[in-house]
């Protein structure tokens, strides 16, 4: 087994790793739009029109780069976009904490104003920054098994492993 | 095209014929992998786009349960005095025994149950004239309808709707035909026809809905309460003001006491 063909496979398991993470919280998020605008709402940042649009585009964005890496289509792009999603995501929680909100992050579901001393902010954060890792290895290195990149479109890296 | 063109052509396509005959057996053997790389990238920001537009427009149709409809409307049938005092509606004979203070808000579901387990049991305490009851409708939850006001619109029109002896009836409809929150709420031309539905026939009340009349009193109700000390209460290890509150004599109601009410009210 060649080094590259071990990174492809590594790579292969961090697409499915960030997928079913996005596709997770995707759909826990489409399953109730009431509880998620809530929590868009708690991070006390959009003026209320705009909570409404982010509120309902943000699940299906997620599910959208779930779909997308699962079958490793666009993988690039759709981790570049990831990682734009989880800075934004950590940006958030980070300010509510800077701001000393007592705010659930709704990441999974859930969110809205919580108790003081049940915030979990630096877990949250550590957990975003774990995603943010799988994000950025597929960003600079997309290559991996099983996906519709490598079957359609990367013909010209099996050139250059040869 | 003259001499020296042509030969600086000629140059140019000297100086870079072995790149270009790269190039093309680069893409020969790629099968125009760039090519395909492009369309699957389109591809990829198609889902992405189509996802993002059919989600928002999916949402909102989600969320719009309340649209197009009109307030189930709930008649109470109860004869007594029913008076708006300030941002407080007080119902009940003047000579109660006991007077209980319930702060509430028209989008908070746990009022909603609240409203269902105890208001019928509450209508008869009032109805035998052993209690008198003040409604603080407060705006508690004004930024949990999408779009928000929907706390401050219902407790206005409540308001309103007690200067017109019509308070019960709305108040019990707002209640048992609740919105959920982070959803639409109902807005001031539903909240307008309930008054109608329930008897209401002043242009006062339609006109005080659109202008929000009392909108000030209820928020001043709402922070009235929520300073109040003694109408805290304990969330989770955590003392706050939230509701609903019941209140006698300026001091919370402890409701987890099943009997509290016969208590009250001896």
């Amino acid at each position: 087994m060649t080094k590259a063909s071990v990174l492809d496979g590594i790579g292969t398991l961090l697409r499915v790793g960030l997928a079913a993470v996005w596709l997770v919280s995707g759909w826990i998020k489409v399953s109730d739009p009431n509880q998620t605008f809530i929590a868009v709402q708690a991070y006390d940042l959009l003026p209320s029109a705009l909570v409404s649009v982010v509120a309902a585009a943000m699940p299906f964005l997620e599910l959208a780069l779930g779909v997308l890496l699962l079958v490793g289509l666009g993988t690039r792009l759709s981790a570049a976009l990831s990682i734009l999603v989880l800075l934004a995501f950590i940006g958030a929680v980070a300010q509510s904490w800077a701001r000393g909100l007592s705010i659930d992050c709704g990441c999974f579901g859930g969110g809205g104003p919580v108790a003081e001393g049940q915030t979990k902010y630096p877990q949250e954060i550590a957990r975003d920054l774990g995603f943010l890792a799988l994000a950025v290895w597929l960003t600079i290195r997309p290559r991996t098994w099983l996906s519709v990149d490598g079957r359609f479109g990367a013909r010209s890296s099996v050139e250059e492993t040869s | 095209m003259g001499g020296a063109e042509r030969s600086a052509r000629k140059r140019k396509q000297q100086g870079s014929a072995p790149a270009a005959g790269a190039k093309a057996v680069a893409a020969a053997r790629s099968g125009g992998g760039d090519r395909s790389k492009v369309i699957l990238a389109v591809v990829a920001v198609l889902v992405i786009a189509g996802a993002v537009i059919g989600g928002v427009i999916y949402t909102n149709n989600q969320k719009n349960a309340t649209k197009d409809k009109a307030i189930a409307v709930q008649t109470v049938q109860l004869d007594v005095p029913v008076k708006r005092d300030g941002g407080v509606v007080v119902v009940g004979q003047d000579g109660a025994k006991a007077t209980l203070d319930i702060y509430e808000d028209f989008l908070c579901p746990a009022c909603a149950s609240f409203e269902e387990g105890f208001g019928p049991k509450i209508e008869e305490k009032v109805k035998d004239g052993s209690l008198k009851v003040r409604f603080h409708l407060l705006n508690l939850l004004n930024n949990r309808s999408d779009p928000e006001g929907y706390s401050t619109d219902s407790a206005n029109a409540a308001l309103l709707a007690a200067d017109e002896g019509k308070f019960l009836s709305f108040h019990k409809s707002l209640f048992k035909d609740q919105p959920a929150e982070g959803a639409r709420g109902w807005t001031k031309d539903q909240l307008i026809e309930l008054g109608k539905a329930v008897g209401v026939t002043s242009q006062a009340f339609v006109d005080g809905v659109r202008s929000g009349k009392y909108d000030a009193l209820v928020s001043e109700e709402y922070q009235k309460a929520r300073a109040d000390e003694a109408l805290q209460q304990d969330f989770n290890g955590q003392k706050g003001f939230g509701t609903p509150t019941l209140a006698s004599g300026g001091k919370a109601i402890d409701t987890e006491d099943p009997n509290w009410l016969a208590k009250l009210t001896g």
